[in-house]
């Protein structure tokens, strides 16, 4: 067992240190798990727009194009032995008139040239087919059939899940204020007492530069980009059955027109540069901007009420591109830089940095046995409720707390019961939905206040 | 279980109101389904005066009210199945559920009421910008009902938003809570409820600030504090809290997902003056024809559907025949019901409509296939505020067919 010493500590429970965390628990070694939050994934990957890039929409020829194709490549592979659904819905990058279309046939020929041969250029006839309701006057559109929308909360949550499953620790609320190397061992200092590991994998996200400082690196600064969202009512679902990107400039990808698996409809990120990572507000004019243009592009759409508003902040550097670190002499890696494409492109980074953290010193061997299985609940409006999955469903699956999600008692329940259980309303919303929908609690606010209460008075009785 | 007569969906005032009168009407079984664990809909969570008026002429507690109600339906003709959600209405009509007593199943029965009800926006839906902490940031729906269920706040101060009547519901829950209400915040030039509201608010020393905004929500795991704009400049409040009140829209959840045809001037289904909607069997009433009026209204119009019910499950007559249309026009929000059908199976639905403006000296008007058939003089009509016209003078304009507007002039 564990000699109070790893091998490998991850900071950061963002998708991608779960991520990487998961890829090591497959090799002989011990791997630690650091989170400075109550829960996973509540930092730069809460807040995203939760479709699968291929990578031809990032720079080509760059790292981080290679490893978001790698990352999609095995999230199509890998995402539903876990339960993790993928509505593979294509995007159209629609051009709006000529200098769009110009660009849009310059891009597609990138995209050939690097190997991005599956997207299409297509005229209006195929766009209205595929997305009837769309504003008129799109000139033309890249059609990528491989694009995804995904679950963006459960995807963290199972690489965790299966990482601690194969023996990785997972330890939350422990924020590392320091550290040091003595005698070729990292001391990452917690509110807990000390975590001694050989080597330190930095996904800090938003803070990987403050981390990064912790080690006494400084080869980047953190430029956080701030994205705001609004998610319309799943009444407006039945608008619109793919992605609809705009042409992108060399500085913002644009404001994309969304389904979710949820069974909603997403419009944005706006492009915000903030100075302060925790800077997480919406604005009058971010929300403003976003109406605008989701009513330009999908119009029925302002007949619909909004649900939700969040914003996402984007873990950005003084370089637009990943920053994948490896420091040979002191077992470092530096994560950073990971911009908006963490979702799509956490598998193949997680691969990427395993196989540059192996090549330290001692020879990491893979271990022999399989690795044991875990599955999420899928929370995809498509998939089965829980109460239409057996004939003879279990009470608690019967009984429903959040009327607008469609969330069950049990579904509640078993989240409290998993060996990473919600600690916050938050934790529990990106885990069974309850609350997100469209009465944002109003009906089942209280008692889910109250569940959480009992649950958490329980775990610390 | 044997299939009853009628199903009803929601046990607000509209559909136990609805329960009573199919009774009455000789429905000889009447089940009413609740997705709450408890029957009464939402005045249940209401201790204060003022539910029931228009129904039982008494002033009461929305408690009080809720049980005079349910004590008419203490027999063994009507069961009630609270926790049990209704999904969807399939044509028969049949009604899906789920729930712990009766599982995942459908019942069919020859007569469905929806009464649904409404719930406020909350303030995504308004897209008030800011942070979004995790405590604090409500709807007086869950303010309600956290105060009824007991579930501690940790809160001193709160900021209402909105000044509609049930903003100042809010101060008789927030006095039991041990809340105090720092402001109200109202965008218009005055409150929307009456002025007695605006009295008692004063009296409790309540500020109420006028031709304000909520411009950003402050706190990350708890609100801190919000931003106004108000005719000053803007203004930093402090408290725990912040209670978005009013903006009622319909729960049509259902409705929808049955197929319903919906009025997109009301968010709720389209009904004839009878409450049928545009499925056989189905009829609606209460708030979830349009938000909102009072439980007492809905509660009239919950009998009077329910005794057209009962009567079509006697007749087994037609469904909902041809009539005319009533629209909204220019100044006026919408019009319930939305059509006049031309046949004759019990007492009309009140009409419910709303001004979209203010206006001084008004002039109401109602035009049949554009000609003017009907005017009616007011003093003054404040936006939000009920239209008075009756429906049988809309009856007896309807009965002849056509496209009937209603406007300001």
């Amino acid at each position: 067992m564990n000699s109070g010493q790893y091998d490998f500590a991850v900071i950061g429970a963002g998708v991608v240190g779960c991520a990487i965390a998961r890829e090591l628990s497959r090799y002989d070694c011990q791997t630690i798990l650091i989170e400075s939050r109550s829960d996973l994934g509540d930092g730069a990957s809460k807040g995203n727009s939760a479709v699968l890039s291929t990578g031809a929409d990032t720079p080509f020829g760059s790292l981080e194009c290679r490893l978001v194709a790698r990352g999609h490549a095995r999230y199509f592979a890998e995402a539903p032995s876990l339960g993790l659904p993928i509505l593979a819905i294509g995007s159209l990058t629609v051009a709006w008139n000529s200098d769009q279309l110009a660009m849009l046939t310059s891009m597609h020929a990138d995209a050939v040239a690097a190997g991005f041969g599956d997207g299409e250029i297509v005229g209006p006839d195929f766009i209205y087919a595929k997305t009837p309701r769309l504003a008129r006057g799109a000139v033309a559109a890249i059609w990528d059939p491989h694009e995804a929308i995904v679950d963006p909360f459960s995807t963290p949550l199972a690489y965790a899940l299966d990482a601690v499953e194969n023996d990785v620790e997972f330890r939350h609320s422990s924020p590392v204020t320091g550290a040091f190397r003595n005698s070729g061992i990292w001391h990452l200092e917690t509110p807990a007492g000390n975590i001694r590991t050989g080597t330190v994998i930095n996904c800090g996200g938003l803070w990987a530069d403050k981390v990064d400082s912790l080690g006494g690196f400084s080869d980047f600064s953190s430029r956080p980009r701030r994205g705001q969202f609004i998610v319309y009512d799943k009444s407006a679902r039945s608008l619109l059955d793919v992605v609809i990107k705009p042409v992108p400039t060399p500085s913002y990808r644009g404001v994309l027109v969304t389904p979710t698996v949820f069974g909603n409809v997403l419009v944005g990120p706006t492009a915000e540069d903030i100075d302060d990572p925790d800077d997480w507000r919406t604005t009058h004019e971010g929300l403003a901007a976003l109406r605008e243009a989701a009513l330009r592009i999908l119009p029925e759409l302002g007949a619909h009420e909004v649900t939700a508003t969040y914003c996402g902040v984007r873990p950005g550097t003084d370089r637009a591109e990943y920053r994948i670190i490896p420091r040979p002499d002191a077992s470092w890696v530096s994560v950073a830089g990971i911009r908006s494409t963490g979702l799509s492109g956490a598998l193949g980074i997680a691969e990427h940095v395993v196989a540059l953290a192996s090549g330290f010193g001692s020879h990491l061997a893979r271990k022999s046995r399989e690795p044991r299985p875990i599955r999420v609940p899928s929370l995809c409006s498509l998939d089965p409720r829980p109460w239409e999955r057996t004939a003879t469903p279990a009470r608690a699956d019967l009984e429903i707390v959040c009327h607008c999600e469609g969330t069950t008692l049990g579904q509640i329940e078993s989240a409290f019961a998993s060996p990473i259980p919600p600690r916050s309303l938050k934790a529990l919303k990106r885990r069974t939905r309850a609350t997100f929908g469209r009465c944002q609690g109003f009906y089942c606010g209280a008692r889910v206040r109250m569940l959480l209460d009992e649950a958490l008075a329980g775990r610390t009785a | 279980m044997t299939n009853p007569d009628a199903i009803v969906i929601g046990s607000g005032p509209a559909g136990l109101a609805a329960a009573i009168s199919l009774r009455q009407g000789g429905a000889s079984s009447v089940l009413i389904l609740d997705r709450d664990d408890s029957a009464g809909g939402l005045p249940r969570f209401c201790a204060h005066p003022g539910f029931g008026w228009e129904y039982t002429r008494r002033l009461e507690g929305g408690p009080r009210f809720v049980a005079r109600l349910l004590a008419q339906l203490e027999t063994d003709a009507v069961r009630i199945a609270t926790s049990t959600t209704a999904i969807a209405v399939h044509p028969g009509p049949e009604v899906e559920i789920v729930g712990p007593r009766f599982g995942h199943t459908r019942i069919a029965a020859p007569v469905v009421v929806l009464a649904t009800g409404a719930r406020e926006r909350p303030r995504s839906a308004r897209l008030v910008p800011g942070r979004r902490p995790e405590f604090g940031v409500l709807n007086t729906g869950q303010l309600q009902q956290m105060v009824a269920r007991r579930i501690p706040t940790g809160v001193k101060r709160a900021v209402v938003v909105g000044s509609e009547h049930v903003a100042f519901s809010v101060l008789a829950t927030a006095r039991k809570a041990g809340i105090s209400i720092a402001a109200i915040l109202e965008d218009g030039a005055r409150i929307r409820s009456y002025p007695p509201a605006e009295w008692l608010a004063r009296l409790l020393g309540t500020r109420i600030l006028l031709k304000t905004r909520i411009e950003e929500i402050l706190g990350r795991e708890r609100v801190e504090g919000v931003v106004v704009r108000c005719p000053t400049g803007a203004l930093t409040v402090p408290c725990e809290m912040v209670v978005f009140t009013g903006e009622f829209v319909p729960d049509s959840v259902l409705a929808r997902d049955s197929g319903l045809m919906i009025d997109p001037a009301t968010a709720g289904p389209i009904v004839d003056q009878y409450g049928r909607t545009s499925v056989p069997g189905v009829f609606a009433a209460g708030n979830l024809l349009r938000a909102i009026e009072s439980s007492g209204w809905s509660a009239i119009e919950g009998a009077r559907i329910g005794l057209a019910a009962a009567r079509h499950l006697r007749s087994a007559g037609r469904w909902r025949p041809s009539g005319a249309t009533l629209t909204n026009g220019r100044g006026v929000s919408y019009v319930v019901p939305q059509i006049w059908a031309d046949d004759e199976i019990g007492s009309f639905l009140p009409i419910s409509l709303r001004a979209s403006l203010d206006h001084n000296r008004a002039q109401i008007r109602i035009v049949r296939n554009d000609e003017v058939e009907w005017r009616g003089r007011m003093q003054s009509m404040r936006i939000g505020r009920r239209l008075p016209i009756s429906s049988d003078t809309i009856d007896a304009l309807a009965r002849r067919g056509g496209e009937i507007r209603i406007d300001i002039a």
